[in-house]
Protein backbone atom coordinates (compact mmCIF):
# COMPACT_ATOMS: atom_id res chain seq x y z
CA UNK A 1 0.00 0.00 0.00
CA UNK A 2 1.43 3.41 -0.89
CA UNK A 3 0.95 6.60 1.08
CA UNK A 4 -1.87 7.87 -1.14
CA UNK A 5 -3.89 4.69 -0.60
CA UNK A 6 -3.28 4.72 3.13
CA UNK A 7 -4.37 8.36 3.28
CA UNK A 8 -7.57 7.60 1.34
CA UNK A 9 -8.43 4.71 3.62
CA UNK A 10 -7.75 6.83 6.70
CA UNK A 11 -9.95 9.58 5.31
CA UNK A 12 -12.85 7.11 4.96
CA UNK A 13 -12.35 6.01 8.57
CA UNK A 14 -12.37 9.55 9.89
CA UNK A 15 -15.33 10.83 7.88
CA UNK A 16 -18.18 9.75 10.19
CA UNK A 17 -16.56 11.38 13.25
CA UNK A 18 -15.93 14.77 11.65
CA UNK A 19 -17.77 17.83 12.85
CA UNK A 20 -16.38 20.25 10.30
CA UNK A 21 -17.30 19.43 6.70
CA UNK A 22 -15.33 22.30 5.23
CA UNK A 23 -12.07 21.24 6.88
CA UNK A 24 -12.77 17.64 5.90
CA UNK A 25 -12.99 18.64 2.24
CA UNK A 26 -9.48 20.08 2.59
CA UNK A 27 -8.15 16.93 4.26
CA UNK A 28 -4.33 16.79 4.07
CA UNK A 29 -1.47 15.27 6.06
CA UNK A 30 -1.41 18.45 8.17
CA UNK A 31 -5.04 18.16 9.27
CA UNK A 32 -5.44 18.07 13.05
CA UNK A 33 -8.25 15.85 14.35
CA UNK A 34 -9.29 18.15 17.17
CA UNK A 35 -8.26 21.64 16.08
CA UNK A 36 -9.36 21.28 12.43
CA UNK A 37 -11.97 18.53 12.22
CA UNK A 38 -13.46 19.30 15.61
CA UNK A 39 -13.54 15.61 16.46
CA UNK A 40 -14.75 14.82 19.94
CA UNK A 41 -11.89 13.37 21.96
CA UNK A 42 -13.95 10.31 22.93
CA UNK A 43 -14.29 9.52 19.22
CA UNK A 44 -10.48 9.43 18.90
CA UNK A 45 -10.73 6.01 20.51
CA UNK A 46 -13.13 4.92 17.78
CA UNK A 47 -10.73 6.13 15.12
CA UNK A 48 -7.90 4.18 16.74
CA UNK A 49 -10.04 1.02 16.97
CA UNK A 50 -11.21 1.46 13.35
CA UNK A 51 -7.60 1.89 12.20
CA UNK A 52 -6.63 -1.30 14.05
CA UNK A 53 -9.45 -3.22 12.35
CA UNK A 54 -8.94 -1.80 8.87
CA UNK A 55 -5.17 -2.27 8.73
CA UNK A 56 -5.06 -5.34 11.00
CA UNK A 57 -2.46 -3.78 13.29
CA UNK A 58 -2.18 -3.23 17.03
CA UNK A 59 -1.75 0.32 18.29
CA UNK A 60 0.01 0.44 21.65
CA UNK A 61 -0.50 3.26 24.14
CA UNK A 62 2.77 4.90 23.23
CA UNK A 63 1.75 5.22 19.57
CA UNK A 64 -1.74 6.32 20.54
CA UNK A 65 -0.28 9.35 22.32
CA UNK A 66 0.69 10.91 19.01
CA UNK A 67 -2.49 10.16 17.09
CA UNK A 68 -3.88 13.69 17.12
CA UNK A 69 -3.28 14.53 13.48
CA UNK A 70 -3.26 12.85 10.08
CA UNK A 71 0.52 12.94 9.60
CA UNK A 72 1.41 11.15 12.86
CA UNK A 73 -1.39 8.66 12.30
CA UNK A 74 -0.09 7.83 8.81
CA UNK A 75 3.42 7.38 10.19
CA UNK A 76 2.18 5.04 12.89
CA UNK A 77 0.15 2.98 10.41
CA UNK A 78 3.15 2.69 8.10
CA UNK A 79 5.52 1.70 10.90
CA UNK A 80 3.11 -0.93 12.20
CA UNK A 81 2.49 -2.31 8.70
CA UNK A 82 6.23 -2.58 8.05
CA UNK A 83 6.68 -4.54 11.29
CA UNK A 84 4.12 -7.15 10.25
CA UNK B 1 -4.47 26.14 37.73
CA UNK B 2 -7.78 24.93 36.47
CA UNK B 3 -9.34 22.54 34.00
CA UNK B 4 -12.93 21.50 33.37
CA UNK B 5 -14.97 19.13 31.26
CA UNK B 6 -18.65 18.64 30.49
CA UNK B 7 -20.35 15.56 29.09
CA UNK B 8 -23.86 15.90 27.69
CA UNK B 9 -25.14 12.42 28.50
CA UNK B 10 -27.68 12.34 25.67
CA UNK B 11 -25.06 13.32 23.11
CA UNK B 12 -22.51 10.89 24.56
CA UNK B 13 -25.04 8.10 24.11
CA UNK B 14 -25.42 9.10 20.48
CA UNK B 15 -21.74 9.69 19.70
CA UNK B 16 -20.04 6.88 21.59
CA UNK B 17 -20.59 3.20 22.05
CA UNK B 18 -18.53 2.55 25.19
CA UNK B 19 -19.47 -1.14 25.00
CA UNK B 20 -17.55 -1.49 21.77
CA UNK B 21 -14.81 -4.16 21.99
CA UNK B 22 -11.51 -2.57 22.99
CA UNK B 23 -13.00 0.83 23.88
CA UNK B 24 -12.62 0.69 27.66
CA UNK B 25 -9.16 -0.93 27.47
CA UNK B 26 -7.82 1.96 25.41
CA UNK B 27 -8.96 4.62 27.87
CA UNK B 28 -9.08 3.13 31.33
CA UNK B 29 -6.48 1.49 33.58
CA UNK B 30 -7.35 -1.96 34.89
CA UNK B 31 -8.24 -0.41 38.25
CA UNK B 32 -10.67 1.97 36.56
CA UNK B 33 -12.16 -0.87 34.52
CA UNK B 34 -12.93 -2.69 37.76
CA UNK B 35 -14.70 0.44 39.06
CA UNK B 36 -16.78 0.52 35.89
CA UNK B 37 -17.75 -3.13 35.88
CA UNK B 38 -18.62 -3.06 39.59
CA UNK B 39 -20.69 0.06 39.24
CA UNK B 40 -24.48 0.02 39.45
CA UNK B 41 -24.56 2.31 36.46
CA UNK B 42 -21.49 1.58 34.33
CA UNK B 43 -22.36 4.21 31.74
CA UNK B 44 -22.35 7.00 34.33
CA UNK B 45 -19.07 5.70 35.73
CA UNK B 46 -17.51 5.72 32.25
CA UNK B 47 -18.35 9.40 31.71
CA UNK B 48 -17.60 10.34 35.29
CA UNK B 49 -14.03 9.00 35.02
CA UNK B 50 -13.69 10.33 31.49
CA UNK B 51 -14.62 13.89 32.49
CA UNK B 52 -12.06 13.76 35.35
CA UNK B 53 -9.35 12.74 32.93
CA UNK B 54 -10.23 15.46 30.44
CA UNK B 55 -10.41 18.17 33.12
CA UNK B 56 -7.05 17.07 34.56
CA UNK B 57 -5.52 16.87 31.10
CA UNK B 58 -6.32 20.55 30.53
CA UNK B 59 -4.15 21.50 33.52
CA UNK B 60 -1.40 19.08 32.50
CA UNK B 61 -1.46 20.53 28.99
CA UNK B 62 -1.17 24.11 30.29
CA UNK B 63 1.57 23.22 32.80
CA UNK B 64 3.78 21.19 30.51
CA UNK B 65 2.87 22.44 27.04
CA UNK B 66 2.58 18.77 26.09
CA UNK B 67 -0.22 17.76 23.73
CA UNK B 68 -1.03 14.10 23.46
CA UNK B 69 -3.72 11.50 23.62
CA UNK B 70 -2.83 9.98 26.99
CA UNK B 71 -5.96 8.59 28.67
CA UNK B 72 -4.11 5.74 30.39
CA UNK B 73 -1.47 8.08 31.85
CA UNK B 74 -4.22 10.09 33.53
CA UNK B 75 -5.02 7.78 36.43
CA UNK B 76 -8.12 8.40 38.48
CA UNK B 77 -8.05 7.96 42.19
CA UNK B 78 -11.79 7.65 42.79
CA UNK B 79 -12.90 8.60 46.30
CA UNK B 80 -16.61 8.82 45.63
CA UNK B 81 -19.03 9.89 42.91
CA UNK B 82 -18.12 13.55 43.29
CA UNK B 83 -14.56 13.72 44.47
CA UNK B 84 -11.12 12.30 43.91
CA UNK B 85 -7.85 13.07 42.20
CA UNK B 86 -6.12 12.36 38.92
CA UNK B 87 -2.43 11.47 38.75
CA UNK B 88 -0.37 12.09 35.66
CA UNK B 89 3.38 11.54 35.40
CA UNK B 90 4.04 12.66 38.97
CA UNK B 91 1.49 15.49 39.02
CA UNK B 92 -1.69 15.43 41.12
CA UNK B 93 -4.92 17.19 40.24
CA UNK B 94 -7.91 17.34 42.56
CA UNK B 95 -11.37 16.94 41.10
CA UNK B 96 -14.94 17.79 41.91
CA UNK B 97 -17.68 16.19 39.83
CA UNK B 98 -21.34 17.03 39.52
CA UNK B 99 -23.80 14.51 38.13
CA UNK B 100 -27.33 15.30 37.02
CA UNK B 101 -29.74 13.41 34.75
CA UNK B 102 -28.56 15.47 31.78
CA UNK B 103 -24.86 15.94 32.27
CA UNK B 104 -21.66 15.21 34.13
CA UNK B 105 -19.23 18.03 34.77
CA UNK B 106 -15.85 17.95 36.45
CA UNK B 107 -13.56 20.71 37.61
CA UNK B 108 -9.90 19.93 38.30
CA UNK B 109 -7.42 22.12 40.17
CA UNK B 110 -3.74 21.79 41.01
CA UNK B 111 -4.21 23.13 44.53
CA UNK B 112 -6.86 21.35 46.54
CA UNK B 113 -8.16 24.39 48.45
CA UNK B 114 -9.05 26.02 45.12
CA UNK B 115 -11.93 23.58 44.71
CA UNK B 116 -13.92 25.86 47.00
CA UNK B 117 -12.97 28.94 45.01
CA UNK B 118 -14.41 28.28 41.57
CA UNK B 119 -16.49 30.75 39.65
CA UNK B 120 -18.40 30.51 36.41
CA UNK B 121 -17.48 33.38 34.08
CA UNK B 122 -20.17 35.78 32.90
CA UNK B 123 -20.91 35.47 29.22
CA UNK B 124 -19.59 38.99 28.67
CA UNK B 125 -16.07 38.17 29.87
CA UNK B 126 -13.64 38.17 26.99
CA UNK B 127 -11.40 35.13 26.70
CA UNK B 128 -8.09 35.12 24.84
CA UNK B 129 -6.02 32.18 23.71
CA UNK B 130 -2.36 31.43 23.52
CA UNK B 131 -1.43 28.26 21.65
CA UNK B 132 -5.07 27.25 21.93
CA UNK B 133 -5.07 27.59 25.72
CA UNK B 134 -7.58 30.09 27.13
CA UNK B 135 -6.92 32.89 29.64
CA UNK B 136 -8.39 36.23 30.70
CA UNK B 137 -6.70 39.51 31.60
CA UNK B 138 -7.50 40.41 35.20
CA UNK B 139 -7.81 43.94 36.62
CA UNK B 140 -4.04 44.27 36.90
CA UNK B 141 -3.74 43.14 33.31
CA UNK B 142 -2.06 39.94 34.40
CA UNK B 143 -3.13 36.85 32.50
CA UNK B 144 -5.17 34.38 34.44
CA UNK B 145 -5.97 30.77 33.46
CA UNK B 146 -9.54 29.88 32.58
CA UNK B 147 -10.96 26.62 31.32
CA UNK B 148 -13.71 26.12 28.77
CA UNK B 149 -15.74 23.04 27.95
CA UNK B 150 -18.72 22.53 25.71
CA UNK B 151 -20.58 19.43 24.70
CA UNK B 152 -24.03 19.22 23.15
CA UNK B 153 -26.44 21.47 25.01
CA UNK B 154 -23.96 22.64 27.63
CA UNK B 155 -21.08 25.05 28.03
CA UNK B 156 -19.05 26.04 31.05
CA UNK B 157 -16.29 28.64 31.40
CA UNK B 158 -14.60 28.68 34.78
CA UNK B 159 -11.76 30.28 36.70
CA UNK B 160 -10.45 30.45 40.26
CA UNK B 161 -11.64 33.39 42.38
CA UNK B 162 -8.83 35.91 43.16
C1 LIG C 1 -8.13 19.59 24.59
C2 LIG C 1 -9.22 18.60 24.89
C3 LIG C 1 -9.07 18.11 26.33
C4 LIG C 1 -10.58 19.25 24.65
O1 LIG C 1 -11.64 18.42 25.01
P1 LIG C 1 -12.99 18.25 24.19
O2 LIG C 1 -13.82 17.32 24.98
O3 LIG C 1 -12.68 17.90 22.79
O4 LIG C 1 -13.68 19.68 24.15
P2 LIG C 1 -14.07 20.70 25.34
O5 LIG C 1 -15.21 21.49 24.86
O6 LIG C 1 -14.18 20.05 26.64
O7 LIG C 1 -12.79 21.62 25.35
C5 LIG C 1 -12.56 22.55 24.34
C6 LIG C 1 -12.16 23.86 24.97
O8 LIG C 1 -11.05 23.64 25.80
C7 LIG C 1 -10.27 24.80 25.81
N1 LIG C 1 -8.92 24.36 26.14
C8 LIG C 1 -8.02 23.78 25.33
N2 LIG C 1 -6.89 23.51 26.03
C9 LIG C 1 -7.12 23.90 27.29
C10 LIG C 1 -6.34 23.89 28.48
N3 LIG C 1 -5.11 23.38 28.49
N4 LIG C 1 -6.88 24.38 29.60
C11 LIG C 1 -8.14 24.89 29.62
N5 LIG C 1 -8.94 24.92 28.54
C12 LIG C 1 -8.42 24.44 27.38
C13 LIG C 1 -10.41 25.40 24.43
O9 LIG C 1 -10.37 26.77 24.52
C14 LIG C 1 -11.74 24.88 23.94
O10 LIG C 1 -12.75 25.86 23.96
P3 LIG C 1 -13.15 26.70 22.65
O11 LIG C 1 -13.37 25.70 21.58
O12 LIG C 1 -14.35 27.47 23.03
O13 LIG C 1 -11.98 27.56 22.42
C15 LIG C 1 -9.18 17.37 23.98
O14 LIG C 1 -9.52 17.74 22.74
C16 LIG C 1 -7.88 16.64 23.91
O15 LIG C 1 -6.91 17.03 23.28
N6 LIG C 1 -7.88 15.49 24.53
C17 LIG C 1 -6.74 14.64 24.54
C18 LIG C 1 -6.29 14.49 25.93
C19 LIG C 1 -6.55 13.16 26.48
O16 LIG C 1 -5.71 12.29 26.48
N7 LIG C 1 -7.72 12.94 26.93
C20 LIG C 1 -8.04 11.66 27.41
C21 LIG C 1 -8.96 11.80 28.48
S1 LIG C 1 -9.73 10.27 28.73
Amino acid sequence: MNREETLEQLKEIIKPYTNNELAFDNFTADTDFIADLNINSANLVDIILDVEDAFKIHIDNESMEKMLDVKSTLEIIETKLSEK
Amino acid sequence: MIGNDIVDLALAKKESNWKRTGFLEKIFTSKEQVLISNSENPEIMVWNLWSRKEAAYKIYNRQTGIRGYIPIQLECNYENADSGSVHCNGNIYYTKTEITKEKISTIAVSQKSDLKEIKELKSTVEIHKKNGIPYINDINNASKPVSISHHGRFISRVSIID
